[in-house]
């Protein structure tokens, strides 16, 4: 509820920022001395003259990369970001193509463009607001920071600016810039009739959002509404099957006199130190319809026609659960065995004395404990297991599929794994970032729910 | 009493042979149908488990010149020692500053950070292709491009290190900033030192994930098989039609990229403990 | 000295880092200004200069070896495109596609592709349309069905390699004793306790059943894309199909499949050229193949069908003359009657140039024999919308999962009711 009231208030609270902010921009302006009026224009003018040249320079040559970057490269993308493109594609007399507009460079390079702006603008107020403050304090007379003291800051008061700047960057260019491309790309027509270099892509509105909640014939809905329903399935039994089984076969090697305990653990973490693409790919094969399994069952005359593993969609799905165990519980069994050593022995012992029987003790001591420590753990368990794309693909790449469900997607197909078919087999980017934009839906409510009913969280000094 | 505990130990220790049993087998026919020979036998499926007669047909076709397999292998290792060095200087970074300092905007970032972990990572990855090619890091250039794709957001996976980096307590920090060391100090002379599990865990991770890594790497290396890693390579061989009789040869090169992570991992198994059950809690 | 140096141009790197980092996440410096899309060439050559550069083939790994050689041949043959390197990537014939459409920009120059693929990599612009010359060359040389299967609209989009992309029956001839029918080849093979093999949920294969059976399934097409489809699976003739089918798949004897190296079992097997060879290595002296056999349901006997089938070869739009030019000669090249028959004997594939094909040593060949004699009961595929190969696909785990095992002949009709709308509803 609270959350809900602060965003309002946050709206609010921003354009009340901005007001005050140009406000103040306006009376730097009016009190700015010379260096501070011309650095309105020239960044980091001020800065060097009042020989900070490390800060100055550092402006100037932001202030030049960026607008040279705009001027001779963004501007030209940015210009076609509405239309993305009219410009098609075109065979010359001599057989050779001449390609017109890319709107995928349009749209890619005009979002860039656009964050370039803003981030230029962000520092030129920064570059403001030193200027001034540098004037006022040279005004009371004390001494600006020296460049030396600059850039030592750099290894101590502002060391963080320094560990940050590279991997903020990097995950700016690599995971945000995408991100918002592709939330963009959910409102166009990109798909395999409108790719470019050879064909443009356009604006569409909200149909594709339309498209995957209808329910006609070419509607995605039914499909789309199973899958779900598979995902979050799948999720809950992958995320407790494995949880309570993994702390049963930790307290099974943990009981009191059974040996080889690092043996047993060793065996058993084999699945977490061999890479899924050969576990996975190998057993997914063993359990095909002429499989190991199969094979071996007929000869012993078990069965007489091969079990349908991968083609039955309730036996795939079982099947799924039942190998991501293999996978899973060796985690599980990793934490809770670390964490059994953590119960205050004394415990045990008073219940001892109160004559509680094992399954009692477990119930009213080891299960209240770890379901408080691990919270949060199962949390990402489960939000993991709503996008666990290697287990679905490698054993069966989500088959099989079925006259009720569109989109080529599959009986066992998670959300992700479908958004994969739809981007690399089906060039259906419009409807993959529709879909992508949905897991992330379902993983957010489903974090933010739990989130707020772990234990853990309410009562997180009570732990600690 | 004494009684019931020896009957419930032997049914424990039953239990605990099937569940061995069960876990090894898949790896025991990995290895069993490796050995199959290629040329008496078959290299594609068949319905028993024994070869007929243990061979290295399939060892020696990798290390033959009829496949690049050593390349893809190399290729592999490159990008897991690239990643595995510049992943854990990021994440060091990035938990050192989110764990020690306070500075403007920390929580909204932690913030942004967890929001945007929400977003499945296959969404963007045909706008990655094109950010790569425009750099240059595709096809020819894949493996760099690979490299840089893993390491430039691994910044986003500081919780479990930095969760470390928590539990060491500040005092330290404080009694060492009187001794006039500076920040940067403190991190390389101090908090480095005390966190070699963690930060052995960081790489372990970091070194384990290129050797599965057949989506993104497919994406990135199309049609440049110089550029292959052994992932993308070796799935061609059990989905593509065009590699008939490659299953046994799959299954030999899949040992063969097990056995290095396999030893490394069991090797370093009880930093990999510390670093899961430390990082589960912590959250 | 120099350690002051160095530490000076690390800070200065930080105090760029510091200006980029202050506000959260945002940037100034952004990645290489330079843009150019459209890989820029040289300039449109003169005369006799073709330019130099690379040209990349992507072929089936099996034949790369024998490409790059071919290639190396027909450089030495013309000096004028001496030029370019050649470079063969083994891309197989699926992959090849799917790349292509992904980035044409990045793609081979020059790929091989199954003639489905042919209406998406169209419609993607990932091939260059052959035209004049070389277009009559292509429909003179060879054989109609690989013309049509490489011509949209009324446009030739590529060169044909093989005509033998079709499929029959390899068989286990001391296990099956009548290959002709169906019933009797799954009775023979459920008493020997192996198996029939056929890819039922794939369009290519299901379609042996509804041609066999009658149905028709065909698209119009222009050069920009489908413009009408012809479907009747909505028949009686439909259902019977589909009621074979059902029966094949309830057969203990059945497993869904086509490729002889996942089958362990298997006394028969649906199938192409491709696996002449391993298909005799399996069955070793009872080794045979035939034609497809007949199939009865309600009564009624039906020849199976089934689609015949062509490889291409495909040159990417270039923006270059002469590069252009040096790719189709080079295409045709690997498509003449003289390399078309060098790879029949290298690699065994069937040849789609006339004069190839009357080669007595293709003539002579056993898998090729029975693709001939299935031929005439084939229809030659046309090209289809990639969708509809999903949905073939869905039929048929449909099929396998049991889901119509018990269904009425009305509930069937409703099935390929759907089907059939679907696939219309692809052509709009």
């Amino acid at each position: 509820m609270e959350e809900k009231k602060s965003v309002a208030a946050k709206i609010g609270g921003f354009f009340k920022w901005i007001g005050t902010d140009l406000k103040e921009i306006g009376r730097t302006f009016v009190k700015g001395d010379v260096l501070t009026k011309i650095s309105f224009i020239i960044m980091g003018f001020g800065q060097i003259v009042r020989k900070q040249f490390a800060r100055g320079i550092a402006f100037l040559a932001a202030e030049a990369a960026a607008l040279y970057f705009i001027f001779s490269f963004g501007a030209n993308y940015l210009k076609d970001i509405v239309t993305l493109g009219t410009h098609g594609r075109g065979f010359n007399p001599d057989g050779t193509v001449s390609y017109g507009d890319n709107s995928f460079f349009i749209l890619l390079y005009g979002i860039l463009t656009i964050v370039v702006i803003l981030a230029l603008l962000f520092l030129w107020r920064v570059n403001l607001r030193q200027n001034m403050d540098a004037q006022e304090r040279l005004a009371e007379g004390k001494r600006l920071p020296t460049n030396r003291q600059d850039l030592f800051s750099l290894l101590d008061e502002n060391f963080d600016k320094t560990l940050m700047a590279l991997p903020v960057l990097g995950i700016f260019v690599f995971t945000v810039l995408p991100i918002i491309f592709m939330i963009c790309v959910a409102f166009t027509n990109y798909d395999k009739n409108h790719q470019p270099p050879s064909a443009l892509f356009t604006w569409v509105g909200v149909d594709n959002f339309k498209n995957l909640v209808s329910f006609g014939t070419e509607g995605f809905g039914p499909t789309f509404f199973t899958v779900l329903l598979w995902t979050l399935i799948w999720a809950f039994f992958a995320t407790f099957l494995t949880y309570f089984l993994g702390m049963a076969i930790a307290m099974l090697i943990n009981k009191k006199g059974i040996r080889f305990k690092k043996l047993w653990r060793t065996i058993l973490v084999m699945t977490i130190a061999v890479p899924q693409f050969v576990s996975l790919l190998y057993v997914g094969k063993m359990f095909a319809a002429d499989g190991l399994v199969n094979a071996y069952l007929m000869k012993w005359g078990w069965i007489s026609s091969a079990i349908p593993f991968w083609t039955n969609p309730m036996l795939a799905r079982i099947m799924i659960i039942l190998i991501n165990l293999w996978i899973g519980i060796p985690y599980t069994m990793l934490i809770v065995t670390g964490l059994l050593m953590n119960i205050p022995a004394e415990l045990y012992e008073s219940a001892r004395i109160d004559g509680a029987n094992a399954f009692q003790t477990f119930r009213s001591i080891t299960l209240p404990y770890m379901l408080f420590v691990t919270g949060p753990f199962l949390l990402t368990q489960f939000t993991g297991n709503l996008n666990n794309f290697n287990v679905i693909f490698l054993l069966n790449q989500g088959k099989p599929q079925a006259m009720n469900l569109t989109g080529n997607a599959g009986y066992t197909d998670l959300l992700v794994t479908w958004l994969y078919k739809m981007t690399v087999n089906d060039t259906n980017y419009r409807m993959a970032a529709v879909i992508g934009i949905m897991v992330f839906i379902v993983t957010a409510v489903v974090s933010l729910v739990v989130y707020n009913l772990l234990p853990s969280v309410k009562d997180e000094e009570g732990f600690q | 009493m004494l009684r019931r505990r020896r009957i419930g130990n032997a049914l424990a220790y039953l239990l605990l042979i099937i569940i061995s049993v069960i876990w090894l087998f898949p790896f025991f026919c990995l290895l069993m149908q490796s050995f199959r020979s290629y040329a008496t036998e078959s290299g594609g499926m068949v319905n028993y488990l024994m070869p007929r007669e243990f061979s290295l047909d399939n060892y020696k076709f990798l290390f033959g010149d009829g496949t690049k397999f050593t390349k893809w292998y190399l290729n592999t290792f490159i990008i897991a020692v690239f990643v595995t060095l510049f992943q854990t200087i990021v994440i060091i970074c990035v938990s050192y500053a989110l764990s020690r300092m306070r500075f403007k905007g920390r929580r909204g970032l932690m913030n942004i950070w967890l929001v945007l972990g929400m977003f499945p990572g296959f969404l963007t990855m045909i706008c990655l292709y094109f950010l790569l090619k425009m750099l240059g890091l595709t096809q020819e250039g894949a493996i760099p491009g690979l490299i840089l794709i893993s390491v430039a957001s691994s910044g986003m996976g500081y919780y479990v290190c930095k969760g470390y980096f928590d539990t060491i307590p500040k005092s330290l920090d404080e009694a060492a900033r009187i001794d006039g060391a500076s920040r940067a100090q403190i991190l390389f002379q101090m908090i480095i030192p005390l966190s070699k599990p963690i930060i052995i865990y960081t790489a372990l991770v970091a070194f384990m994930a290129p050797w599965c890594d057949y989506i993104f790497a497919s994406y990135v290396a199309f049609g440049h098989s110089d550029s292959y890693n052994v992932a993308v390579a070796m799935q061609r061989w059990v989905w593509t039609n065009d590699y008939q009789g490659y299953f046994t040869r799959f299954c030999a090169g899949g040992i063969l990229v097990a056995i290095p992570v396999t030893i490394l991992f069991m090797c370093l198994q009880r930093y990999y403990v510390e670093g899961v059950t430390g990082g589960s809690v912590k959250g | 000295m120099n350690k002051k140096l160095l530490s000076l141009l690390l800070v200065l790197a930080m105090a760029l880092g510091m200006l980029t980092a202050c506000g959260g996440n945002n940037n100034t410096e952004t990645p290489a200004a330079d843009n150019t899309p459209a890989a820029t060439e040289t300039e449109a050559p003169a005369d006799v200069d073709y330019g130099s550069g690379t040209i990349t083939i992507w072929v089936a790994d099996n034949i790369t070896d024998f490409t790059q050689a071919q290639a190396a041949a027909f450089i030495e043959a013309n000096p004028a495109f001496a030029g370019y390197d050649i470079v063969v990537e083994a891309v197989g014939e699926g992959d090849a596609a799917g790349n292509m459409i992904t980035d044409v920009e990045g793609g081979a120059d020059i790929y091989g592709f199954a003639q489905d693929q042919l209406s998406r990599l169209v419609v993607a612009g990932a091939l260059t349309p052959v035209v004049g010359d070389n277009a009559a060359w292509v429909a003179e040389q060879n054989d109609a069905g690989a013309v049509g299967a490489a011509t949209m609209g009324d446009t030739i989009y590529a060169y044909p390699i093989t005509s033998d992309n079709g499929y029959f029956l390899y068989y286990d001839s001391s296990v099956i004793t009548d290959p002709t029918s169906l019933e009797a080849i799954l009775a023979d093979a459920e008493a020997a306790g192996k198996g029939v093999y056929m890819e039922i949920n794939n369009g290519w294969y299901q379609t042996s059943f509804f041609f066999g059976t009658g149905c028709e399934l065909t698209y119009d097409t222009d050069e920009n894309g489908f413009t009408g489809a012809n479907v009747t699976y909505a028949s009686d003739a439909g259902v019977q199909a589909l009621k074979a089918i059902i029966a094949l798949s309830n057969s203990p004897a059945f497993t869904n499949g086509s490729s002889v190296e996942n089958a362990t079992n298997a006394a028969a097997i649906i199938d192409g050229t491709w696996d002449a060879g391993n298909a005799q290595a399996l069955f070793g002296d009872n080794y045979a193949a035939a034609k497809l056999p007949t199939f009865t349901v309600d009564g009624n006997t039906y020849q199976m069908s089934g689609f015949s089938g062509f490889k291409l070869l495909g040159v990417k739009p270039q923006t270059d003359a002469g590069k252009l030019a040096a790719c189709q000669a080079l295409a045709q090249y690997l498509s003449s009657a003289d390399v078309q028959l060098a790879r029949f004997e290298a690699v065994g594939w069937g040849p789609s140039n006339l004069t190839a094909q009357q080669d007595p040593a293709v003539q002579a060949d056993p898998a090729l024999a029975a693709l001939a004699e299935q031929i005439p009961y084939d229809i030659p595929q046309g090209q289809y919308p990639g969708d509809y190969w999903g949905l073939a696909t869905s039929l048929g785990d449909s099929v396998i999962a049991n889901e119509y095992d018990n269904a009425s002949d009305e509930e069937l009709m409703a099935v390929l009711t759907q089907f059939q709308d679907t696939c219309i509803s692809y052509a709009q």
